[in-house]
């Protein structure tokens, strides 16, 4: 039985339905067309990779283990809220400078992992970094350049526009 | 793509109708807290038909809410649908009830924690690597079947002290053995359960908990001043994985209690290690000695006999880390 949910997806209200079984990141991908998150080898039966991870009232969470019904009233950030019409968020403009994409599979969990540990805590340490990424695999990069764009990142949202 | 077994989703505005309905379902409705374990499940699909819920009932949408911490008289008091992250934040769990705070902390993933509750924790599905493949691919005793294909297979994540009803797979709660160093209660709808007796091997459920009964509260008392409790875990990731080993103990102001898990069917009390440490200041040779008593009834299975390795360095830390103040 399909139930009527509404909930505010990168800043805007969408209402769409919904079946019980339908996960968060099917409902996004498939019927909102929103293809940024992605689904891994877990074929949604979830091994922990973190591609599905979108934010849900300010916490990281997987889309693809959560059942669409529950965010229902809810605020939802996915990887299409991260840029803005002046362009790109400066998590995404540190991770290209950075290198720390390379297959671009992982990126737009880690983003959104990232996202969420510095808009509770804009100026954290290396292991904070890590413990927040540990539910998010990368396959090509080794983390190295991640944790330096992520770095990069705070560094430069800390300090106002065009300062030294 | 393997799609998701479907089912029908009812929100519970109350503990009673709760289990109402689960008692009207007769076994063909589960409790539905964080989701992270049963939509797992629903999305493998390793069980028979005639073993899965039609419908999840939510427990989120109780009222009053499930969700809360506080400590009241010298009992620390979890409702049974808070959040991991949320007990592994909290500052005064933190400080008292460390074992606890660090055993959370550990659970899988912080995506996972943001989702994933304290009874959906300690109320998880025991499983091995056959009771997971998806079809029910091995129709084990778990599933209602006639026999175990870990005790001849692979069994090398298996249990080290022997079969419960005749199944081997291990128990991987990371809540699990802090709440029995602790020696927490857990308050259902129908009663008050002791930690260490709240976990059995049922088809295909890991506790005691009977169809229409739910959790509704942790209960911990607070350690003595003079006693540490601490939580140590074993896993292949460090990151993100299910314990190969975990344990918790809480030592010192006279009290010694030790427990391991993802080591058998059920969380495992290591009494014979607390009993060494009684009266004992600790050393190494303390913390030597509890750790050989903590596996002396160890019978590993024919590809696990390294974990007894791992279980008797867990204890022997754990025993050398409740020194430290
Ligand atoms: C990638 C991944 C990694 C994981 N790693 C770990 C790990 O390292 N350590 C670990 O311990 N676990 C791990 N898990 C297992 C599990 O997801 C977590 O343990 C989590 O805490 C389960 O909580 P939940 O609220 O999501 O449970 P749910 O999925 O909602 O429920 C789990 C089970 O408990 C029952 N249940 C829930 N609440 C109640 C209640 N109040 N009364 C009665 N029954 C109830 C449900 O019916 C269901 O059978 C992992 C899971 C995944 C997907």
């Amino acid at each position: 039985m399909s139930t009527r949910i509404s909930f505010i997806l990168n800043g805007s209200r969408v209402t769409v339905d919904v079946e019980p079984w339908e996960s968060l990141l099917d409902v996004i991908r498939k019927k909102l067309g929103l293809k940024g998150t992605k689904l891994a080898f877990c074929r949604g039966a979830c091994g922990g990779c973190g591609a599905c991870t979108v934010i849900i009232d300010g916490r990281a969470v997987y889309s693809s283990i959560l059942p669409a019904y529950k965010v229902d009233g809810r605020n939802v950030i996915t990887i299409e809220g991260l840029a803005s019409p002046e362009g790109l968020h400066p998590l995404q403009e540190a991770f290209v400078e950075a290198g720390a994409i390379q297959c671009g599979f992982c990126t737009s969990g880690m983003l959104m992992s990232a996202k969420a540990l510095l808009d509770e805590n804009p100026d954290p340490s290396d292991d904070e970094i890590k413990d927040a990424l540990r539910g998010n695999l990368c396959r090509c990069t080794g983390y190295v350049k991640i944790i330096e764009a992520i770095k990069l990142a705070s560094k430069r949202m800390r300090r106002p526009a065009g300062g030294g | 793509m393997r799609t998701i077994r479907k089912f029908e989703f009812l929100n519970a505005r109350t503990i009673d109708e709760a289990v109402n309905t689960l008692a009207a379902y007769k076994g063909k409705a589960w409790p539905f807290a964080g989701g992270t374990d049963i939509l797992r499940m629903m999305r493998f699909q390793p069980l028979p038909e005639n073993l899965y819920p039609e419908v999840l009932i939510n427990l989120k949408t109780i009222s009053p809410s499930l969700e809360y911490i506080k400590e009241e008289d010298g009992i620390l008091s979890i409702g049974a649908l808070t959040k991991l992250v949320d007990i592994a934040n909290n500052a005064l769990v933190g400080e008292r009830y460390s074992a606890l705070a660090n055993a959370a902390n550990k659970v899988a993933s912080p995506q996972i924690r943001n989702m994933a509750t304290i009874s959906g924790n300690i109320c998880q599905l025991t499983h091995c690597l056959y009771f997971s493949k998806p079809d029910n691919r091995f129709h084990c005793l778990r599933k209602g079947g006639s026999e175990c294909p870990a005790q001849l297979g692979d069994n090398r994540y298996c249990s080290i002290f022997g079969d419960v009803n005749g199944c081997v797979a291990v128990n991987t709660s990371d809540i699990a053995p802090a709440l029995i160093a602790l020696n927490a209660r857990i308050k259902t709808n129908k009663r008050m359960v002791n930690a260490g007796e709240f976990w059995d091997v049922r088809v295909p459920g890991s506790t005691i908990l009977d169809e229409d009964e739910i959790v509704v509260e942790i209960q911990v008392p607070r350690p003595p001043p003079d006693a540490k409790s601490v939580f140590m875990k074993f896993s292949i990731r460090s990151s993100i994985d299910f314990p190969i080993v975990n344990g918790a103990a809480l030592i010192g102001d006279g009290v010694a209690r030790i427990a391991l898990n993802a080591v058998a069917p059920k969380p495992y009390r290591a009494t014979k290690a607390e009993e060494v440490l009684k009266g004992k200041t600790i050393d190494e040779t303390a913390a030597e000695e509890a750790a050989i008593a903590a596996v002396s009834e160890a019978s590993p299975l024919s590809f696990n006999k390294w974990k007894i390795s791992v279980a008797k360095a867990i204890v022997k830390r754990m025993v050398l880390n409740t020194k430290s103040r």
